[in-house]
């Protein structure tokens, strides 16, 4: 793959763009769906394709393709010359420059390679049984999936960075409806993992057919101002939102609610939030980035104080500072952008158990619909519809729903109060987070 | 390399191979996508990015079962690749069916003519469009702080052959227009959102519209300054025409989809012919509307689209099926499914759903409210079919007062379920409009118009933090 790289390194230089980057992928894929014990679909992929950027005095022009042959490299080096002609110059964009050394991470297990379909097959359906045997109100497991990838990487630039890495990764996943006097409620579990023996499937079933039958029986609440106690899944949630407002992107273009205050106390004291990308079993974890800079640690909340943003090259530059490693790309057709790698939340804990005992009212949130339509992490207003169990008196008790919860994103963070034991990665945005208790928020019901 | 073009001996051999040990439907999806975007912020236009993207996907149908594969490459080699891989998931053989010729059917470029195709104009005209939209929006007012602005265009071509003897060319041109603006005040900002698209070419978007979408994105960032914090509790609530289709998208239109009525998964399953909704609604989902964002001449099975009524005078009369959910359930496939690319398997989506018009006028309407939410723009929503649960963001949204709209409400979402809002619907207007949008389902998401006519539902919970 080096080669069709060097290639476009070359030909960029002959048409007059010496200052030029290539970024490029392989992979395979394989995603089996699973309903009522029969496999309902099985996808086999493979993918591969680079993206060309080219800076023309600041200016940046981007062109993606799936093609590799000779006469397809040509063209997509000219676009990427003619883009960059139309781009306003920008006199922190330029080819980002070697940094150091890769972050020792190895985001790969042989293991997996070794998987077969007739293995993962059974995973699937292992997955859906484990939710079906789980309680007789299960009605139907709507979704039982497996899937799994195996991707290499390749950077090279005219500035001299040079890498390549490979990475693998699986997952399993239900979606379960449970039905009682007519009332349907879902539930929804994961399992993530580098190798198929890193899967629980049955804790995966279980988990989610017991999320949808304790909502069973949900109603509406009474609108109030009571402390709620997120879980990992619903704290996940919020935390992906709140994340793109700690990028030194958003804070440069003015669209951070956290611009400006850095070293000032924005969440509860207790409260630790960093971004890791060299975590072990952190699935987001890389030995570099997109731009070739090394994964790391980024401090972003220490004792509830802003520490820091998160920068790609170019948001670097701008700031007079080198980037964290977070200049990630979705695939070969994107262009870097500043997002997190792994977001660890931590602090102290107090059991779960605990934390319900002494909260004479509250909710317990086990699912918020619209966390990415109704939040806005521009101003950090948000108002989601939740369900979950109401806590009265120290005890779970009725399952709520049809209920929202309100706020901005600041005065939550600074209302967080505990967190619970139960600290695990959520995935799709690959967040490591307990359970979160936040004070005063408002609940609307009836 | 003309996909048109493509080698029918090539296609016909990769269906029979797919077929060898068992199947009963094979097809194979070509693929030929080239895009452009442009993005403004902060005064400038950033990253220009665009590419092309070929690869062939081969579908194998085995009863209930779906085997998939795709590559991106468009050799004898990748089609070969892909359709053993296919042929060696079967798990029961029971021989192939035998494959017909193919006869080529071509989508009729008149249907959603394009004017002025994106790729014969210079990209620095598109870059123009941007600017125009950033200048319009920063003119509306001193406290503009930023704007996005954004052009994008993408033409598709795809070729879908299969066992039944279908092979269907279509060639598809979307052209979008969008712009982000953010007002801020002290430690209030607020964001306004406008968009235009179509299956249109360059025609669609002149310096004019570009000026007045950034206008409008812009004027309702300003208005929501001057905002206050949206009431909580049960009350009449006015959607406005235009973005407020995405009430009857969520609601209503996901649960439609035949993937979840075959599931069980939806409140709408096993209910045709009953009242899901007052009797003055009726509904359709249209993927044939004339250069509609939603629209194409042929579904991505090359079933053409078409207009159908899913609920009228308040009963359930359809729902949306791509191939293999109609061949399930023993009707005809409705031109529905849809894939966001050769790397996605077809689903049954939704194409333009709206709610159709009714008499009155979106001022009978406001006048005849005492008290109520109205909801002018919607930020997005969320549903889960089963329950039929559903959450909207409400982007701009005002205070009904003695029958008239009085102060900007912030913060509001609006939370329901579909068929108790359906019902509860009771005025409709004639002022009907459709919005452009991007739909997410397992993963793909694929372009969609949502529209409807002002209307109010009598009673809904708002959940805000005033």
């Amino acid at each position: 793959m080096f080669d069709i790289l060097d290639t476009v390194l070359e030909r960029a230089c002959a048409k007059g763009a010496p200052d030029v980057e290539v970024f490029a992928e392989r992979s395979t894929s394989r995603r089996i769906k699973v309903y009522r014990q029969e496999v309902e679909q099985l996808t086999a992929a493979q993918r591969r394709g680079l993206g060309v950027r080219v800076f023309a005095g600041g200016a940046v022009g981007h062109a993606y393709t799936s093609d590799l042959s000779d006469g397809a490299l040509d063209a997509v080096v000219q676009r990427a010359v003619d883009h960059a002609a139309v781009s306003d110059p920008d006199e922190f964009a330029a080819v980002p420059e070697p940094v150091g050394e890769p972050a020792a991470v190895h985001p790969f297990d042989e293991r997996l390679t070794r998987a077969t379909d007739e293995r993962r097959i059974e995973l699937a359906l292992s997955v859906e049984a484990a939710a079906l045997a789980a309680d007789p109100r299960v009605k139907t497991v709507e979704d039982t999936m497996y899937a799994d990838g195996d991707g290499e990487v390749f950077i090279a630039s005219s500035a001299g960075v040079r890498g390549s890495y490979r990475a693998n990764q699986c997952y399993a996943f239900a979606y379960v409806l449970a039905e009682e006097d007519g009332q349907v409620e879902t539930g929804y579990s994961y399992t993530v993992g580098r190798a198929l023996e890193e899967l629980d499937p049955a804790a995966c079933g279980r988990e989610a057919a017991e999320r949808a039958c304790r909502l069973l029986g949900a109603r509406k609440c009474p609108s109030m101002k009571a402390p709620v106690v997120l879980d990992p899944f619903v704290s996940a949630a919020f935390f992906g939102v709140l994340s793109s407002a700690l990028t030194a992107d958003a804070v440069q273009k003015g669209r951070s609610l956290f611009a400006g205050r850095e070293g000032r106390q924005v969440a509860g004291e207790i409260l630790e939030l960093v971004d890791d990308g060299t975590l072990p079993d952190g699935l987001d974890s890389a030995p570099f980035d997109g731009e070739g800079t090394p994964c790391r640690r980024t401090p972003l909340i220490s004792g509830g104080v802003l520490q820091g943003f998160l920068y790609d090259t170019y948001t670097g530059r701008k700031a007079g500072r080198g980037s964290t490693g977070n200049g990630l790309r979705g695939s070969y057709s994107g262009l870097p952008g500043v997002r997190p790698t792994n977001l660890v939340v931590s602090g102290p804990v107090t059991p779960l158990a605990d934390i319900v005992a002494g909260m004479e009212r509250g909710v317990l949130v086990t699912d918020a619909v619209g966390v990415h339509s109704g939040a806005n992490p521009i101003s950090g207003e948000f108002s989601v519809g939740i369900s979950g169990v109401l806590i009265e008196g120290g005890k779970l008790t009725t399952p709520v729903r049809e209920v929202t919860l309100a706020g901005d994103i600041i005065s939550m963070l600074t209302r967080v109060r505990a967190l619970g034991d139960d600290a695990r990665w959520v995935p799709g945005g690959s967040i490591l987070t307990p359970s979160v208790v936040i004070d005063g928020m408002a609940i609307g019901g009836t | 390399m003309d996909i048109a073009a493509f080698d029918a001996g090539l296609l016909q051999a990769t269906i029979a191979r797919a077929l060898r040990r068992g199947g009963d439907f094979a097809e194979v999806f070509v693929e030929d996508r080239d895009s452009l975007g442009l993005r403004l912020e902060d005064g400038r236009v950033e990253q220009t990015s665009g590419g092309r993207e070929v690869g062939a996907a081969v579908r194998l149908l085995s009863g209930e079962h779906t085997y998939y594969a795709y590559s991106d490459a468009l050799d004898e080699a990748g089609m070969t690749a892909a359709a053993d891989a296919v042929a060696a998931a079967v798990r029961v053989g029971d021989g192939g069916s035998a494959v017909i010729d193919l006869g080529l059917v071509r989508s009729d470029p008149g249907r959603h003519a394009v004017r002025i195709p994106p790729e014969t104009v210079a990209i620095a005209r598109k870059a123009q469009l941007v600017r125009a939209g950033d200048e319009a929006a920063r003119a509306a007012g001193a406290e503009i702080a930023q704007a996005i602005v954004g052009y994008g265009d993408t033409r598709q071509k795809v070729l879908i052959a299969n066992s039944l003897g279908d092979l269907v060319y279509d060639d598809r041109t979307r052209t979008r227009f969008t712009a982000q603006v953010v007002a801020r005040r002290g430690d209030v900002i607020q964001t306004g959102h406008e968009t235009v698209g179509g299956s249109a070419g360059f025609e669609l978007v002149d310096e004019a519209t570009a000026r007045a979408v950034a206008t409008t994105a812009a004027e309702k960032a300003l208005t929501m300054l001057d905002s206050r914090p949206a009431p909580v509790g049960a009350m009449p609530v006015v959607m406005a025409n235009g973005f407020g289709g995405t009430l009857f998208h969520e609601a209503c239109g996901h649960g439609l989809e035949a993937d979840a009525i075959a599931k069980g998964a939806s409140i709408y399953a096993g209910k045709m012919g009953e009242v899901v909704a007052a009797p003055i609604v009726s509904a359709f989902d249209d993927g044939s509307v004339p250069n509609g964002w939603g629209s194409q001449a042929f579904d991505d099975e090359g079933v053409p689209t078409q207009k159908t009524l899913v609920i009228e005078g308040g009963r359930l009369t359809g729902y949306l099926y791509d191939r293999l959910r109609a061949r399930e359930a023993g009707a005809a496939p409705t031109g529905n499914g849809r894939r966001q690319s050769f790397r996605y398997v077809p689903i049954p989506r939704m194409t333009t759903t709206y709610i159709a018009a009714g008499g009155a006028t979106a001022d009978d309407i406001i006048a005849a409210t005492p008290r109520g939410f109205y909801a002018k723009s919607l930020a997005g929503g969320q549903v889960e079919p089963a329950s039929g649960n559903f959450v909207f963001g409400v982007a701009e949204g005002y205070l009904i007062e003695n029958g008239r709209i009085t102060a900007p409400l912030r913060g509001a979402t609006l939370v329901g379920n579909g068929i108790d809002i359906l019902t509860r619907i009771d005025m409709i207007a004639a002022d009907f409009d459709v919005k452009t949008g991007v739909c997410g389902k397992d993963g793909q998401g694929v372009p969609v118009g949502t529209g409807q006519a002002t209307l109010r539902i009598a009673e809904m919970t708002v959940g805000g933090t005033g």
